[in-house]
C-alpha cells in the first residue's frame, strides 16, 4: 500500500508539473496539494470539475486515477473491445469450460487480485450459426459460466457483470471454422 | 347476410385505425401517409366470391384528367393493385394480352359482353385524378355476368404515396371473399445500416409488406433486435442494449417514445412476443439466474415465470387463442419446440425430426395449426420448416438460400416472412404458407434481419 501510495505520488507530481508547464504560473492549490488517495471519489469538490465539453489539461482526473495505482489499459470504453484479459474460447453449442479456457480465467483471477480497482462486464458471444434468441441464451449461459468460475477462485462477485451480444457482435464476420471458433468466447470488456 | 355485416364492419374498423393512426400525426417515426377515406354509402356487395371459379380482371386505371400528374397515380394504382392481388394469390386472373385485345373500355359503362368474352368474371374498374397535390382513386367492382356492382370506393389522400390507394383497393377486393388482406400490412425487421461506425449498433424499421416505404423506428445508436408488433400495430417490442443489457422496451411508433419494461429487474431479458389481445408480453429472462420463459402485463407489471426446468428456455410464441404458449427448450440436449399453457402447465414437444429446431412462430390463423421455425437440417444449414401441431407432419419451406431464419406470420396466416442469408448478407424474404412462391424484399442497405410481420 505504501509502495503503491509512493509510486502514485510520485506519477502524480510529474504529471501535475507536466500539465501546469514546471515553474511557470501557480497552480491553483486544490491541483497541486489534494493528497492521492486510494478512494479520491468524492475527495475533491464538484466546482472543479472542467465544464462538459471544455478543452484542456484535467490533472485532478489524471491525479485521481494514477492515485488508485492501476498500471493497465481498459477495454474500449464505448465498445467494450480490447483490454488487459484475453477472451476464454467454447465449443460449439457449449457454454462448458475447456481445460485451455480454465487455466486462462486462474490467470485471469490473480489478475484481477493484482488489480483491486479493475471490474469487468463479461460478455457472452457466439458464432452466427443458429437462432438470435438461442445464441442470445447460450451467450448468457457462457458469460455466467466464466464469471461463475472466476468468482470461485475469489474474485468478489461485485466486480464482474455479464452480458450476452449472441451473434450480434461477432468478432470474425467470416464464414468458415475459423471465424466461428474466434467467435465463440467470452470477452472481458474491463474497466476501473 | 351476416357475412355481409361483418365485412361492413371490420371494413370501417380498418378505417378507423388508419384514420387515427394518421390524426396522431407525422410523429417521429412514420411519414405521412395518405389519407384513405371512404366514399359516401356505396351499394354493399351482393356476391360472395368463391375465389377459385372467378376470373378477375384488373384493366388498367383511366384518368379523369390528362396530367401528368393523374396518368402517374393511375400507373402506380395499376401496377401495384395487380402485384397485391398476385401476390395475396386468392383469385385467378385474366392475362393482360387478353385484355389488350377487346376494345377500349368505357369506365362508366363497361361493355360486359366483351369481358365475358376473355373468360372474366369479375371487372375492376379503377380511375384516379390529382387535383392541388390531392389524389382520388375510385374502385368499382362489377360482376361481368350481371352487370350488378359489387364494391365501389372512393379514396382520397396527398399524392406522395399513391402506393397506399392500391394497397387499401387490393385490402377491400380481399374483403369480397371476406378474407383479410396482406395489402397494407408492415414489417418490422433490423438493419445495420446506419451503424455507428466501429460500434456495430442496429436499429429496428419498418417497411411496407411490398419491401417499399421503409422508415427506422429506433434512433437510440444502441443494439437493438428482435422486433415484435403489437396486435393493432400502434407499438413494437423490441430488445435494446440501451442501458449496457439486452432488455425489453416497447415503442409507441406513431407518438416516438418507448417504455422501458425489465431493466430494473435484472438479468438479461429478450424475445418479447405479444398476446393476441395485446395485454401480456411473453419474454425470456435470466433474472432468476436460468433463462426462463416469463409473461408480464403489457406494460411490465406482475412478471410471471413459467418454466423451471434449469434448461434454455427462449423465444415463446402466443396460440392464436391466447391459452398457449410454444417456446424452444434444450432440456432434451438440443434445441426443440414445446409447447405449454399459459400457466407453465401441460408441456409438450412439438418437434421431433431433427436435432436443432428453435424460433417457433404460431400461425395466428386459427383455420391452420401449425408452427413455423427454423431447423438445421443434414446439410448444416439453417431452413424454415412448418410443423402441422396435431399430426407432427413437417413441411420444408426453404432449401439452398444459406441460412433462412426468424420466420414470422402475415396476420392472416396465409403468408410468412423470415430472414435468409449466406456470408454475412443477409435480406428479407416473404412466401405464401406452402412455400412455393419466395421473394427477397428490396428492404433497403445494410444486413437486414429478424422481420416481424405485423397489422
Amino acid at each position: 500500500m505504501t509502495c503503491r501510495l509512493t509510486r502514485a505520488c510520485v506519477i502524480l507530481a510529474v504529471v501535475a508539473c507536466l500539465a501546469a508547464g514546471c515553474g511557470g504560473k501557480k497552480r491553483p492549490p486544490a491541483v497541486s496539494t489534494a493528497p492521492p488517495t486510494s478512494e479520491p471519489s468524492g475527495r475533491t469538490p464538484p466546482t472543479e470539475v472542467p465544464p462538459a465539453g471544455e478543452p484542456g489539461p484535467d490533472v485532478r482526473s489524471l491525479g485521481a486515477e494514477t492515485a488508485r495505482g492501476e498500471d493497465f489499459t481498459p477495454s474500449n470504453a464505448e465498445t467494450g473491445e480490447g483490454g488487459p484479459l484475453e477472451d476464454i474460447h467454447f465449443e460449439y453449442d457449449s457454454a462448458n469450460l475447456t481445460d485451455q479456457a480454465r487455466t486462462m480465467l486462474e490467470k485471469h483471477a490473480l489478475w484481477f487480485q493484482s488489480h483491486r480497482a479493475a471490474k469487468a462486464m463479461v460478455e457472452g458471444h457466439c458464432d452466427e450459426r443458429g437462432t438470435v434468441e438461442y445464441n442470445l441464451a447460450l451467450g448468457e449461459k457462457r458469460a455466467r459460466a466464466a464469471r461463475d468460475y472466476l468468482v470461485s477462485l475469489g474474485v468478489a462477485s461485485d466486480r464482474l457483470r455479464t452480458v450476452s451480444y449472441g451473434k450480434e457482435r461477432p468478432l470474425d464476420a467470416g464464414n468458415n471454422e475459423a471465424a466461428w471458433a474466434a467467435n465463440r468466447r467470452a470477452h472481458f470488456a474491463v474497466s476501473r | 347476410m351476416e357475412q355481409r355485416a361483418s365485412r361492413s364492419r371490420a371494413s370501417s374498423s380498418r378505417l378507423n385505425s388508419a384514420a387515427a393512426a394518421l390524426a396522431a400525426g407525422v410523429g417521429l417515426l412514420l411519414a405521412r401517409d395518405s389519407r384513405p377515406a371512404q366514399a359516401p354509402p356505396s351499394p354493399p356487395p351482393t356476391i360472395v366470391i368463391g375465389g377459385e371459379v372467378d376470373r378477375f380482371a384488373i384493366p388498367d386505371c383511366i384518368p379523369r384528367k390528362g396530367d401528368e400528374a393523374s396518368r402517374e397515380v393511375c400507373r402506380t394504382v395499376t401496377q401495384v393493385l395487380r402485384a397485391d392481388q398476385q401476390f395475396e394469390g386468392l383469385f385467378r386472373f385474366v392475362p393482360q394480352s387478353l385484355m389488350s385485345a377487346i376494345p377500349p373500355m368505357d369506365p362508366e359503362a363497361p361493355n360486359f359482353t366483351d369481358w365475358k368474352g376473355i373468360g372474366a368474371t369479375v371487372l375492376v374498374v379503377s380511375r384516379a385524378q390529382v387535383t392541388g397535390g390531392e389524389a382520388t382513386v375510385e374502385l368499382r367492382v362489377h360482376s361481368v355476368a350481371t352487370g350488378q356492382s359489387m364494391l365501389s370506393k372512393r379514396y382520397t389522400g396527398r399524392d406522395d404515396n399513391p402506393r397506399i390507394f392500391a394497397h387499401q383497393a387490393s385490402d377491400d377486393l380481399m374483403t369480397l371473399a371476406n378474407y383479410r388482406g396482406v395489402a397494407r400490412t408492415k414489417i418490422a425487421f433490423v438493419s445495420d445500416r446506419d451503424a455507428v461506425p466501429g460500434r456495430r449498433t442496429k436499429e429496428i424499421y419498418v417497411i411496407d409488406y411490398d419491401g417499399y416505404n421503409p422508415r427506422r423506428v429506433t434512433v437510440n445508436r444502441s443494439l437493438n433486435i428482435l422486433p415484435n408488433w403489437s396486435p393493432d400495430g400502434r407499438s413494437l417490442a423490441y430488445v435494446s442494449y440501451r442501458r449496457g443489457n439486452p432488455d425489453i422496451f416497447v415503442a409507441s411508433i406513431y407518438e416516438g417514445r418507448s417504455a422501458d419494461l425489465t431493466s430494473d429487474k435484472g438479468g438479461a431479458a429478450f424475445a418479447p412476443s405479444f398476446s393476441p389481445d395485446g395485454k401480456r408480453i411473453a419474454y425470456a429472462s435470466s433474472r432468476q439466474g436460468n433463462m426462463d420463459i416469463w409473461v408480464a402485463n403489457a406494460d411490465g407489471s406482475s412478471p410471471r415465470r413459467l418454466t423451471s426446468t434449469g434448461a434454455l428456455d427462449t423465444a415463446p410464441t402466443w396460440s392464436p387463442t391466447g391459452q398457449e404458449i410454444a417456446f424452444t427448450s434444450d432440456r432434451s440436449g438440443t434445441p426443440q419446440i414445446y409447447v405449454m399453457d399459459t400457466e407453465g402447465l401441460n408441456v409438450r414437444r412439438v418437434t421431433t425430426v431433427g436435432n436443432w429446431n428453435d424460433a417457433p412462430a404460431w400461425n395466428p390463423s386459427k383455420q391452420f395449426s401449425e408452427i413455423a421455425y427454423t431447423a438445421r437440417l443434414e446439410s448444416g444449414g439453417f431452413d424454415i420448416a412448418v410443423v402441422d401441431i396435431a399430426t407432427r407432419q413437417v413441411r420444408q419451406l426453404t432449401q439452398g438460400r444459406g441460412s433462412c431464419e426468424y420466420p414470422s406470420w402475415a396476420p392472416s396466416g396465409r403468408h410468412l416472412t423470415f430472414a435468409c442469408g449466406r456470408g454475412g448478407k443477409w435480406q428479407i424474404a416473404v412466401a405464401d404458407r406452402l412455400g412455393r412462391t419466395i421473394t427477397m424484399l428490396p428492404a433497403g442497405p445494410g444486413k437486414n434481419e429478424q422481420p416481424d410481420w405485423g397489422p
